[in-house]
This record gives structure tokens, sequence and C-alpha cells, in this order.
């Protein structure tokens, strides 16, 4: 095998091991998957886990920037046509979809994770606040939208949304939170940004 | 970058993006695009501002013209 086959290898068990950790963190969380959990699940040895990353906490941050990558990539590609604040969140909702179960976990046992992780979390939140951000304040200027922080704009919105994840368990046993109440939450959301006519 | 729009002054020939360049067309400092990374954090998402301050500069180490600032980066581990 070629210098250059032998990169290409360890790059595949690599994202490999990125995949499946991704997948257990979601299914059991951050705090519960054991190395050896991935490592069975990789199809490697133990070994191999700690070659490719010296600790776990190294696996984890690896795993949460993998998940920012492609939800970045994925909100990008959604919003690229995106005109106003409704698809946008709608296609926040599908990004997250796919990631949900991740997503909960990130959510749900953020604040025990090493601050490295932390850190990519909220690098992750800027992605799609820079973009409500963007059409929040062309919608206010438009009178689309009342007049408000952008920042309250973001936070209300992920408030939302976190505590429909966070008790997932009691709105939607079983099943996807946001694929059962999305359209729900994003409707109820637009009520409350909509202007308001005082007379 | 994956559009033409994405490079700053739309110039395929710079090798940063156009939320990294001055309004000439040149590219900001580390302390310009620190300073308005925090200020945008601050705004978008509501944050403390040694809050902001610290994942901006994480966030910054992660893009390539500013990853020599590595070291400035305190991640209070």
């Amino acid at each position: 095998m070629t210098g250059s086959q032998r990169q290409k290898q360890k790059q595949a068990t690599r994202q490999n091991i990125i995949a499946m950790a991704l997948q257990q963190y979601g299914e059991n969380g951050f705090l519960k998957t054991r190395t050896a959990d991935i490592a069975h699940a990789s199809k490697v040895s133990h070994g191999t886990i700690f070659a490719h990353f010296p600790t776990q906490e190294e696996l984890i941050v690896s795993v949460i920037e993998e998940f920012g990558n492609r939800i970045s990539a994925r909100l990008h590609e959604l919003t690229y046509n995106t005109s106003g604040i409704v698809d946008l969140l709608s296609a926040h909702i599908q990004g997250l979809l796919e990631y949900e179960a991740f997503y909960t976990r990130l959510v749900i046992e953020g604040r025990l994770l090493p601050k490295d992780a932390r850190n990519t979390f909220i690098l992750i939140q800027s992605t799609i606040s820079f973009y409500l951000g963007q059409v929040a304040e062309r919608e206010m200027e438009e009178g689309k939208i009342a007049t408000l922080p952008i920042h309250m704009i973001f936070n209300s919105w992920t408030g939302l949304l976190h505590y429909y994840l966070i008790n997932s368990d009691l709105f939607a046993p079983g099943e996807s939170v946001l694929l059962r109440y999305g359209d729900e939450i994003l409707n109820f959301y637009m009520e409350l940004l909509a202007p308001k006519n005082i007379d | 970058m994956k559009s033409l729009s994405d490079y700053a002054m739309e110039d395929e020939k710079k090798d940063y993006c156009r939320h990294c360049s001055r309004p000439d067309g040149t590219m900001q400092s580390y302390s310009e695009k620190l300073q308005s990374f925090v200020k945008l954090i601050i705004k978008t998402q509501g944050l403390d501002i040694q809050v902001a301050t610290t994942s901006a500069k994480a966030m910054m180490m992660r893009l390539p013209a500013w990853e020599k600032f590595r070291e400035t980066v305190d991640f209070g581990n």
C-alpha cells in the first residue's frame, strides 16, 4: 500500500469513527456513550479510536465540529434561494430534522461538555443567527415583521425549538418532535413576529 | 467560498471573503475582524461580551487567514 493510499484509508477510518460516534451520541448521549461502544459500532479496535483521538474530549469536539460543518453546509444549501424568514426558519427545521437526536443531546448536555465543544456549539448557532439577523432586518425595514431586537428574535426562536426538543418525550414519545410540531411552532412564531397594529 | 459574491469585492483572486474585507476591498486586521465578530455575536445572540470574545477567537482560529493567532485563544479549560 502506498503512502497516499494509507493516508486515504486513515482518513476514511477517522471519518467512519466520527460518523458512528455522531450516531451513538445521538442515541445514548455524550456522557453515557463509552469509547468501547463507538469502537464496536465502527468495527475497529478500541486502540484505533485512541490512535485517531487521543482523548475522549478530542473525539467529542471532532464530532460536534463535523455536525457543525454538515448543518452549516445544509443550511447554506437550503437558504441559498430563500427570500424570507418563514423560508429560513423552515430550512432550519429541515436541517435539524436530519440530526434531531444528536442536536437534542447537544442541547441537553451542552453545559457539561468541554469548553471547546461549547464554543463549537456557539459557532453552529452563529450560522443560523447570522442568516436570521440579515433577513429579519430586511423584513423589519419592509414592515413585514415587528421591530424587535435581533438577538431576541433568534433567542425566542431557539428557545421555543429547544423546549420541544428537550421535552420530546412528553410531546412526541418515540417519534420526531420537529416533524410533528415543526409547522405549528413555525406558524405560531410568525404570529408573534407579525407587525402590531395598535389603533 | 462557493460563489463569486462570497469573495471580497467579487474578486476570485482574493483569498479572503467579503466578511473579512474593508469597504475598499483590503483585508481587515485581526483586531478589526475580532471586534466586528464579537459585535455580531452580541447583536445576533445576545451573549456576554467575555463569552462572545472567547468564542469569536475560537471561530477565527479555524479560518486559514487567522490560524496564526491560535496562541491568543484562551478556552478557559
